[in-house]
């Protein structure tokens, strides 16, 4: 069959379309691009059917693993597609590999090193215990990130604009040194032993939480990473639509507890806003696919998943 | 009822704009009349009164976005009166060893000039209810080619400047220790503010130049 490609603007993409087999599925297409226009390969590529002009819908993105004839509605020989690029693109892996590296190199750099030297403070003498668990607390959670990221979570298909690997590590890096700056100070001020042990304590049941979490969520989708578009059920996503969300967000509220800092709660609001958006989309969407029988919002936090974790 | 509400919006708003039209007249008058007469060290002590009242009634703009009353969105009035206030109180206000600088000159100039179209342009809007003349609606979109660059140039310059004062005077700084762990520099804040200004002024004027496009565009078509 003969494919037009055009771009969103009508310009004739590819001179002349493509010429596909009848049988051919949308990666086919995707492949056939790339070996035409050699800069833009599969993952760059935004493939979706026209829409008429005028209609708000928004496009039908093609599915790579359907058979192009799916897509075709009455002539069996043509089919237009609309193509846009995406830009560079990245794997999840390699973006969420950066954004955690940052905070785990840098944080133990202001509690080794004699940074605080830099900016006029004599060497510090006194360390508190509070700071030797916050590192560690700390670099646990972004070892056990980085952990998840090659060995539990399942990816869609999916990959991110590299320019997203600029925004995402100047959003972690920079918090992390912020954070880091103020609980290794010093002039810190920790809190109560028992206040600590509260927070510290909490934090880490959080956090074993949010790895039962992201089991739960790995085993909706098969290796290949297919599925994961359902509704997770068992353990907290009973009563939330994101129960890995809810979990992080708790495990940094029991590292602010038992560290006690503007910056670290500063961070904290702004997370729990990023994730609270992306839950809300998310539970939308579920909802949408399967009707009723998602959990409702009711406690606090609820949030829907990121279609990758 | 809708329409009584819609004059009631106009006459406020006509009174809005007029009334801080006037202000920064005032500003541009003085700050020339002092220039002339005793030198540009001179130029803020002149124009303060009507420059703090006309920059910080600009906050009620902000106000009249959230609420709907106008249409400018807040994501881009609010870093543009921010950077403003800032200049005006942060610096100016706060800092007076700073205010014989001849940047003053240059920054008050560009701004009331501005103010004084953008305010009139509004003004005859919501009181005559149309567009003026295609003729000073050109101002409007092309005097900020070179109010941009000196107004913005006379910002950074005047932070920059004012620098030491700051590191000296320890003004708005929160120190260590306290139970919170929290510390506040202003002298580091200012650093900040200049790094923003770096990436910020392109893309303030890179926006406007395409605000100008579509707006000249559109007055051709017609």
């Amino acid at each position: 069959m003969k494919v037009t490609l055009v771009s969103r603007s009508g310009r004739e993409f590819i001179k002349g379309g493509l010429e596909l087999n009848d049988s051919a599925t949308v990666a086919d297409l995707q492949e056939a691009i790339h070996k035409r226009t050699k800069k833009f390969y599969p993952s760059r590529q935004r493939l979706t059917l026209p829409v008429p002009s005028g209609s708000r819908e928004r496009p039908v993105i093609l599915n790579y693993k359907k058979s192009l004839k799916d897509y075709c509605d009455g002539n069996e020989n043509t089919l237009t597609i609309v193509f846009k690029d995406l830009g560079p693109q990245v794997s999840y892996r390699t973006l969420f590999f950066f954004e955690y590296l940052g905070p785990l190199i840098l944080y133990p750099v202001f509690y080794y090193f004699p940074v605080y030297k830099y900016f006029g403070y004599e060497e510090k003498r006194v360390i508190h215990p509070v700071q030797t668990y916050a590192l560690y607390y700390w670099c646990f959670h972004y070892f056990k990130r980085i952990m998840e990221t090659f060995f539990i979570h399942r990816f869609s298909h999916a990959t991110s604009p590299l320019s997203n690997v600029f925004r995402n590590c100047a959003y972690y890096w920079t918090f992390g040194s912020y954070i880091a700056y103020y609980v290794n100070h010093p002039l810190y001020t920790p809190v109560s032993d028992l206040q600590m042990k509260i927070g510290f304590g909490f934090g880490i049941v959080c956090q074993l939480a949010n790895f039962y979490c992201h089991i739960i969520l790995k085993n909706l989708r098969s290796p290949d990473g297919s599925g994961g578009y359902q509704i997770p059920r068992g353990f907290l996503f009973n009563i939330v639509t994101c129960a890995n969300y809810t979990t992080e967000i708790y495990q940094w509220l029991g590292f602010n507890i038992a560290t006690q800092t503007v910056a670290g709660y500063v961070f904290l609001v702004v997370a729990t806003s990023i994730m609270t958006n992306w839950a809300l989309a998310k539970h939308r969407r579920l909802k949408k696919m399967e009707g009723r029988s998602t959990p409702e919002d009711g406690l606090f936090f609820l949030h829907s998943c990121r279609t990758d974790r | 009822m809708a329409s009584a509400l819609t004059v009631l919006r106009r006459l406020y708003l006509s009174i809005y704009n007029w009334l801080v039209f006037i202000g920064w007249f005032q500003v541009l008058f003085l700050a020339l009349k002092a220039l002339k007469e005793s030198g540009h060290e001179h130029v803020y002590n002149a124009v303060e009164k009507p420059l703090l009242l006309a920059q910080s009634a600009a906050v009620m703009e902000i106000l009249h976005g959230l609420i709907g009353l106008v249409r400018s969105p807040v994501s881009s009035t609010l870093p543009q009166i921010g950077s403003r206030l800032y200049l005006t109180w942060g610096i100016l206000w706060s800092f007076p060893e700073i205010r014989t600088h001849i940047l003053v000159t240059s920054l008050v100039i560009s701004w009331a000039i501005t103010e004084i179209i953008r305010y009139s342009f509004f003004g005859m809007k919501e009181a005559f209810g149309f567009a003026p003349s295609w003729h000073l609606w050109l101002s409007r979109y092309s005097t900020f080619l070179v109010l941009y660059p000196t107004g913005i140039s006379s910002e950074v310059g005047l932070i920059y400047f004012a620098l030491p004062y700051i590191k000296a005077s320890e003004k708005y700084c929160f120190r260590m220790p306290n139970k919170w762990n929290f510390s506040f520099d202003y002298f580091y804040a200012a650093i900040l503010a200049l790094g923003i200004y770096v990436p910020g002024s392109p893309h303030l004027y890179h926006y406007m130049l395409g605000q100008r496009k579509r707006a000249l565009s559109k007055s051709k078509k017609e």
